[in-house]
């Protein structure tokens, strides 16, 4: 049952050109693209292009994926009615979490992978086996911490409308104060403000740290991963009293 | 046997009473119409049986069993042996016709053959056809395919004619009356045509303000003077 549900949901997410854009054709062109202007410039901490952008950039497929063909497509399968009706079946209910989890978990590393790949052939990305084991758990768990997030958010609406504006909003907003467009030390201060209550911005920096062997235990690193838990609780209680409401 | 047995249902949406002390029973093999003027609170009930919607007093038995009381996984035991037609449905809309089918019959653990179903409700030329690019009644036809994708012990139908062209609403009321003799499946279901009921309803059901105004065997009601079920209505339920 859960093979042929994740089947389907993999299915359904490959016939929504909305989702494909915003997911594994946006963040993957945008990373050639930028590497084709910046791709000599250093970065913080020695990094080159490369070493910054692709743990960025696979973050941001990560992301898109959760917000859209996980959050978004949830909101949209309530307020249509298609979940009231598979609700009356008698698939059970953890069945169809688990696959969507399952799904975005699958399209996300087949974003890391698509990203990883370009790096190699286009910037000479090598391929280390401890470094690779290390960021692609790290990433498991960053993948862990969204899908907790967005379910907690999507969970609050109730209207295609306006998860449809939130997304691309959250999006947008997401993608320039997480410094996935431009160094944020390189924007306007109030863009930086922003960032510090970003939580993708702290995985971010996270995620560039341990891509290249830097992570440290400092107060930094503390303060972020701090910061993502934080919203990640906030997020388990936030859904757990969404559904003691629900019942 | 008794397949379903309500006692003093009550529920309410806010401040609105829809339903306010129902009474009804469904004997198995029994063909039942709930009829009432719009908002009168049939699909409400129907989806109360269906285990959609939670009640607030009154008693729902479903197989014996009170709906209420029922852990998750007793729900989707029911669930299996209950076919349903929403008002209205959706579904994945970026699925094909035979890609819905063959998801809903994974769900319901089925042993029906896709293709059988196909023939029967002339979906042939619109298998391969995206949900969301039907007409209005063809959507009701795949919705209607997918209730007896399974051989539910109930079917429980709201407006299932509504939409549906002359002919396919005979071929719909002979699949309903054929599964009814052939499975002894009991068949709950709304309409607003009333000569429907008449022509296949073992037993009508009326809502008028919340309660069952009259449950009766068709039979009995015509019996008692009315010309038409057509006539029982206008005459019982005001504008
Ligand atoms: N989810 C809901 N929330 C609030 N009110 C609701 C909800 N569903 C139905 N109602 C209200 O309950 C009443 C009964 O609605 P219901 O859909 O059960 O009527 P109905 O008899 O099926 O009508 P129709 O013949 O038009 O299909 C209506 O006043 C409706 O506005
Ligand atoms: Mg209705």
């Amino acid at each position: 049952m859960l093979v042929n549900q994740l089947k389907y949901d993999l299915l359904l997410f490959s016939r929504e050109l909305f989702y494909l854009i915003f997911t594994i054709i946006v963040p993957p062109a945008t990373y050639l693209f930028m590497g084709t202007l910046y791709g000599d410039f250093t970065y913080a901490g020695g990094l080159n292009y490369a070493e910054t952008y692709t743990p960025s950039f696979i973050l941001l497929i990560t992301f898109g994926v959760v917000f859209f063909a996980f959050g978004f497509d949830q909101v949209m399968n309530r307020t249509i009615g298609v979940e009231k009706r598979i609700s009356i079946t008698p698939v059970p209910k953890k069945t169809l979490l688990l696959s969507n989890i399952l799904k975005s978990i699958i399209i996300t590393s087949f974003g890391y992978f698509l990203v990883f790949f370009i790096g190699m052939i286009v910037h000479d990305l090598s391929f280390v086996p401890l470094n690779f084991v290390a960021s692609f758990g790290f990433f498991m768990l960053l993948n862990a911490a969204l899908l907790i997030i967005s379910s907690a958010i999507y969970s609050l609406f109730t209207s295609v409308n306006a998860a449809l504006v939130f997304s691309i909003v959250i999006f947008q907003i997401g993608m320039i104060s997480g410094g996935f467009a431009m160094p944020v030390d390189m924007m306007p201060a109030f863009v930086q403000t922003i960032a510090d209550f970003n939580p993708l911005y702290h995985m971010n920096q996270l995620f560039i740290a341990v891509w290249n062997g830097q992570f440290i235990v400092d107060n930094q690193s503390l303060l972020s991963i701090g910061y993502i838990l934080g919203c990640v609780t906030i997020s388990l209680l936030l859904l757990r009293f969404v559904y003691k409401v629900k019942k | 046997m008794e397949i379903v047995h309500v006692k003093q249902l009550k529920k309410s949406y806010g401040t609105n009473k829809v339903l306010r002390g129902i009474d009804f029973t469904a004997q198995a093999g029994e063909i039942i119409g709930v009829i009432g003027k719009n908002g009168a609170g049939k699909s409400t009930f129907l989806e109360i049986l269906m285990t959609l919607k939670t009640y607030d007093e009154g008693n729902v038995f479903v197989f014996d069993k009170e709906v209420r009381s029922l852990s998750t996984h007793q729900l989707e035991g029911i669930r299996k042996q209950i076919s349903v037609v929403l008002q209205p449905t959706q579904f994945y809309k970026s699925l094909k016709v035979v890609e819905l089918l063959k998801l809903f019959k994974a769900y319901y653990k089925s042993s029906v053959n896709i293709e059988k179903i196909i023939a029967d409700f002339k979906l042939e030329p619109y298998r391969k056809t995206y949900f969301n690019k039907l007409s209005g009644g063809w959507k009701q036809i795949v919705s209607l395919a997918i209730a007896f994708l399974s051989e539910p012990k109930m079917l429980i139908l709201d407006e299932p004619t509504t939409g549906l062209d002359p002919h396919m609403r005979n071929i719909l009321w002979a699949y309903i009356t054929k599964y009814n003799k052939r499975t002894g499946g009991t068949v709950i279901l709304t309409t607003h045509n009333m000569d429907e009921v008449e022509l296949y309803c073992d037993k009508v059901m009326l809502l008028n303000d919340g309660v069952g105004e009259t449950f009766d065997t068709t039979k009995r009601i015509l019996d008692s003077g009315y010309k038409s079920i057509h006539d029982f209505y206008l005459s019982k339920v005001s504008m």
